[in-house]
């Protein structure tokens, strides 16, 4: 075979095998991920580490309360699948520096915007109806409670890319060009969220377990194996997690009344 | 975006490598949604059943967590675990387990692993492909997965077998003048397709 047969032939290969259809890719992080965590818990503390350990947790605490300290420390803090940046490590690109492969363009802002958010929602794959939605994802759909005249909201989505992400979208009923609020489902061991340096991070509580509270602006990336989601986050952000799922609340209320609507999901009646 | 290609999100691999070096398991997790889907279709190639490829493949990431701070963060991590994974996968060809494991399955009575009439034209020349490059020596079909089914470099490849570049090309030279001789005389739709091709 002589150059040029040769180049021929391998362009016919990897067109040929690139038709290969591949069983779907497993869960496999979640499978390393749970074989990993017994191997790095201890499996026997003895009183006299024990108490060690809850000395050096004390110092640990006692320097978290001083500001520079902290920033050294802790890098990034992790809640489900978000991972919160504190230091700027390696920040994402923003969204303005190329174009992303796609935008998620849910962000509550509270203040008029200078550009409509409507026409990119748009563009947005997996749009469906709250009954559909449920049926497409293995997790529950939650809707709030609270406020009593929230209602349904108006826009649902389903974002599938070897995971699927539940996207519900409230409008604001004044300015139908504006999103009130966005409530985002994430399963875990799909995708992946990293923010970079929100102005705010905040420790509270949703229904007495760990959450956490973030203020923007602050570049935000959503990923799942080659997909990627880059997006501009300007408004309140509250994230929790319960069983599997991963939280997200979006809106421009205070934390109080994030928590609160936080607090009042319930299964779709 | 492709996670291996982008200098700025190999940055950050970087860092994510340190923290899991560092005994952080939290920061290994995005490692490993970013390439496990290399890492278990390169297994799925050379073990061919899903069940055993995702086993290899997970093998492969809890390896490379232990040895983790033998790494070298500032270089890209896919083909480290790629080379992890061919070699995890090669013991496992060999080994009299996958003989019964594929004894067993094959009495199953399983319908094949994609129902290939309702395939296009293009996924059954892949999949005769693929047969083709199975009668191939092991080192062959590695060297030909890697280059022309994942489509990486030869640089890419040559750090996966841990060879120069020109050892690549040299060996990719021989391993396709068995292939073509494997087409022509065995798989004659993919020769006749070659040489429409080739006209």
């Amino acid at each position: 075979m002589n150059e040029l047969e040769q180049e021929l032939f391998e362009k016919r290969l990897i067109s040929i095998a690139t038709g290969l259809d591949y069983p779907r890719t497993p869960d496999i992080a979640r499978a390393v991920m749970t074989r990993l965590r017994p191997l790095t818990r201890p499996r026997f503390i003895s009183r006299r580490l024990a108490w060690s350990l809850t000395i050096i947790l004390i110092l640990f605490s006692s320097l978290m309360l001083i500001p520079p300290a902290r920033a050294a420390i802790i890098e990034f803090i992790q809640i489900g699948i978000v991972r919160i940046f504190r230091g700027t490590p390696t920040p994402p690109p923003l969204p303005n520096a190329g174009p992303p492969s796609t935008m998620i363009p849910l962000t509550a802002t509270s203040g008029p915007t200078s550009q409509s958010l409507i026409p990119i929602l748009e563009s947005l794959a997996g749009e469906m109806s709250l009954e559909e939605a449920q049926q497409t994802v293995d997790f529950p759909i939650l809707l709030p409670s609270s406020p009593p005249d929230l209602g349904n909201p108006e826009r649902i989505f389903v974002q599938e890319a070897d995971g699927k992400m539940a996207i519900l979208v409230w409008i604001d009923d004044q300015q139908p060009e504006r999103i009130s609020m966005s409530l985002h489902f994430i399963p875990h061991g799909s995708w992946a969220i990293d923010k970079v340096e929100p102005t705010l991070i905040q420790e509270t509580e949703v229904n007495d377990q760990r959450a956490i509270w973030t203020v923007g602006p602050y570049p935000l990336r959503l990923y799942n194996g080659d997909i990627e989601f880059m997006r501009l986050i300007d408004g309140h952000v509250l994230i929790w997690v319960d069983g599997d799922v991963t939280y997200r609340l979006e809106t421009d209320l205070p934390l109080e009344e994030a928590v609160k609507i936080a607090e009042s999901l319930e299964p779709i009646r | 975006m492709n996670y291996n290609l982008s200098g700025e999100v190999r940055l950050e691999e970087s860092t994510l490598i340190r923290h899991a070096a560092n005994g952080d398991a939290a920061a290994w997790e995005p490692l490993i949604l970013a390439h496990q889907e290399a890492v278990f279709r390169l297994a799925y190639l050379i073990l061919g059943d899903p069940d055993d490829a995702a086993d290899i493949a997970q093998e492969a990431f809890l390896r490379a967590w232990n040895h983790i701070k033998r790494f070298d963060p500032t270089r890209p991590l896919r083909p480290w675990l790629l080379s992890i994974v061919a070699n995890l996968a090669r013991n496992r060809h060999r080994s009299a387990g996958r003989y019964v494991a594929t004894l067993t399955r094959a009495f199953r009575n399983e319908p094949a692993p994609a129902n290939i009439e309702e395939k296009s034209a293009q996924h059954i020349q892949a999949r005769e492909l693929w047969k083709a490059v199975q009668s191939l020596s092991m080192p062959d079909q590695q060297i030909v997965y890697l280059r022309y089914f994942l489509d990486l470099s030869v640089m890419e490849t040559s750090e996966i077998l841990q060879v120069a570049e020109g050892t690549v090309k040299s060996r990719l030279s021989r391993a396709l003048e068995r292939l073509r001789g494997i087409i022509q005389q065995e798989f004659p739709v993919l020769a006749e397709s070659r040489e429409g091709h080739d006209a």
